[in-house]
């Protein structure tokens, strides 16, 4: 009667610890970057006086750049290795950690080189910059490239993204498709490492066209073949409480989907407002009926928009992605916390939970915290889920000012949950929130495997 | 004792996390920058001191400065006294330049002010230097000769040969006057 379907590594790779997988996918990371700089150091321009030197750095500084670049593209380009390895949530902090750098590493590289020309010519910066973007081949369009991508990097700043709206972002995001390309054809037809040297030419072209192949079935064909495949369709959209809206969708063969309680996906709406942006919603209810469920709270204008979707609307959906699943042998004595939106998934295992629970003597306990009672969602559904056995739903309500102490404190989890130490623990809310939990959890000295979280902060 | 005497960071968690990457950002990149400085260092302390002796800075350095440049001429006294003087073939040796892959030097033959040829005495040489100039040579002579100047367009993929390259001719256009 439920899914069994085990898509994912086992669940340790998201306690907190490193699992082999995980290293695995570093190491080949780092293999690569160690491989650019095997090539850089076989070129045979001498490193001598102070202009060469400083013009090798600014070409290792390029080709390293270039290479975090292609890695950015194939950490979001769905690659089942990394999202197995890593997990999505994972990858797309490790996304958000390295933009910044990929493209002051870029910065650095313009301005090395130029700086290392002007030095061996005894010119001026200015006039050295000028020359080489007038006479080096290709020069203007990596030009063009570096001012894209600083515009994208400028705009994923956390400032930025809180006065931008997730489709202007995302549109601005985009242009890095353009960048890549503008750059590299100043790579091919001016890099000292590329021009006249074959082999490094076609290892680079081939590890280019592999990113490429990679993003095109990860981001284009995979998701195309799930809606044939499954032709999602919105069937129901339901306004839980003011700002709470859950959408319903059904398909067809949704158990080969093999999405389980806890996953997420990422949905894109194929009306007028969502057709431009893909959203990472949990599913909010045990996949159990033929249908999926999201629930979203108002936080922005496109989840807002969604109590507005038409039944039938066709959708796009990704996924699923996330180990934050109750996996084959979970055990039967848990604890689950909730915070803000992580209610969705942590509603999906609680429900889970219930219906496997006969067979498990479950002993669960799920604590939700909000700041005010109207913040609590899905609260009607959570009580109805606590008349049955073996599940207990305390309601942790009141700001942090308001209360005595802080409720997710270790002496405060501890009071609520005496035996925390012996069970398996859930958490899934804001990052801040997450991060304070599991930190209590330690504290506690709850062992490291049995911590479960997913940082639901995500693009 | 209340909450309230908590300690600040407690009070804005998601605020923390973001300062904890920041500084794991900054620290990254400072590490990247590290790693590039000491791969060049090391790289620079293994190159052969012979070569270093050759000129202090890289592109276009100039390495023949105490070896004068010289002009011959062809054209012979033996030309006669009495007659206009015809134009003569003169053959320039610019000076040599460094340009990091090897030494670029170049010979032009002038016909009065007119740059009838212009020949490598020196292009960088060895593995793929060797193919670069092999294919940049004819090419920047062809553009020497059309455009009867110094001023020539750079050989894709021979940046560094092309600017020895023009500056070498330079340096014998400049003595053409005398």
């Amino acid at each position: 009667m439920t899914m069994s379907t085990q898509r994912h590594a086992p669940l340790e790779l998201h306690t907190g610890g490193i699992a082999a997988s995980h290293v695995a996918v570093r190491l080949a990371l780092f293999a690569g970057a160690a491989s650019i700089v095997v090539m850089w150091w076989l070129d045979p321009t001498a490193v001598h006086g102070a202009g060469a030197a400083v013009t090798a750095a600014g070409r290792l500084a390029g080709l390293l750049g270039a290479y975090l670049v292609l890695v950015q593209l194939l950490l979001m380009g769905r690659l089942a290795w990394f999202e197995n390895a890593v997990g999505f949530d994972r990858l797309t902090a490790w996304h958000r950690g390295l933009g910044t750098n990929t493209v002051l590493l870029l910065v650095a590289h313009v301005l090395l080189v130029v700086e290392g020309y002007s030095l061996s010519d005894h010119h001026g910066v200015v006039s050295t910059g000028w020359r080489v973007l007038s006479t080096y081949p290709a020069m203007l369009k990596a030009t063009a490239g570096i001012v894209l991508f600083g515009l994208v990097a400028v705009t994923s700043a956390r400032a930025a993204r809180r006065r931008l709206s997730y489709e202007a972002w995302y549109a601005l995001h985009l242009t890095a498709y353009v960048a890549v390309a503008l750059a590299f054809s100043h790579q091919i037809a001016s890099g000292q490492d590329f021009v006249g040297h074959p082999v490094n030419r076609a290892l680079w072209w081939g590890l280019y066209l592999f990113v490429a192949a990679v993003l095109v079935r990860g981001r284009v064909v995979v998701p195309v073949r799930t809606w044939f495949r499954h032709r999602l369709l919105v069937d129901r959209v339901v306004v839980e409480s003011p700002g709470v809206v859950s959408v319903w969708v059904r398909g067809r063969r949704l158990n080969e989907l093999g999405a389980e309680a806890g996953q997420f996906l990422l949905w894109r709406f194929l009306a007028p407002g969502h057709l431009w942006s893909a959203h990472p919603y949990s599913l909010s209810a045990a996949p159990d009926h033929g249908r999926l469920r999201i629930t979203v709270k108002d936080a922005g204008d496109h989840s807002a928009a969604l109590a507005h979707l038409r039944p039938g609307t066709p959708v796009l959906a990704e996924g699923p992605f996330g180990h934050f699943t109750l996996g084959k042998s979970f055990g039967s004595r848990l604890l689950l916390i909730a915070g803000g939106s992580g209610i969705g998934p942590i509603r999906a295992l609680a429900e889970e939970l219930v219906l496997r629970g006969p067979q498990h003597h479950l002993d669960a306990v799920l604590l939700y915290r909000a700041g005010h009672a109207r913040d609590l969602a899905l609260r009607d559904e959570l009580d109805d889920l606590a008349q049955r056995a073996g599940l207990q739903v305390a309601y942790l309500v009141g700001h942090r000012s308001e209360l005595e102490r802080d409720p997710l404190s270790p002496d405060a989890i501890l009071d609520a949950v005496p035996d925390v130490r012996s069970r398996d623990v859930y958490v899934c809310g804001p990052a801040g929130m997450t991060h304070n939990v599991l930190r209590a959890m330690r504290e506690l000295r709850v062992p490291v495997r049995q911590l479960h979280s997913e940082d639901f902060e995500m693009a | 004792m209340t909450a309230l005497a908590g300690p600040v960071r407690s009070r804005k968690p998601e605020e923390a996390a973001a300062r904890r990457a920041r500084a794991r950002r900054v620290v990254a990149f400072a590490g990247m920058l590290t790693t590039i400085g000491a791969l060049v260092g090391l790289r620079a302390s293994m190159t052969p001191a012979a070569t270093q002796a050759l000129g202090s800075s890289g592109l276009a350095a100039e390495a023949g400065t105490n070896q004068p440049t010289h002009t011959s001429s062809s054209a012979s006294k033996s030309s006669g006294a009495g007659n206009a003087p015809r134009p003569a073939n003169r053959v320039v040796v610019g000076k040599a330049y460094d340009v990091s892959y090897g030494i670029v030097q170049v010979k032009v033959t002038l016909k009065g002010s007119r740059i009838t040829d212009v020949a490598a005495v020196s292009l960088p040489q060895g593995g793929r230097s060797s193919d670069i100039s092999r294919y940049a040579g004819p090419e920047l002579r062809r553009e020497a000769l059309s455009k009867q100047g110094a001023h020539i367009d750079t050989v894709s993929g021979a940046s560094y040969t092309s600017a020895g390259y023009a500056m070498s001719l330079q340096s014998a256009l400049d003595k053409r006057g005398g």
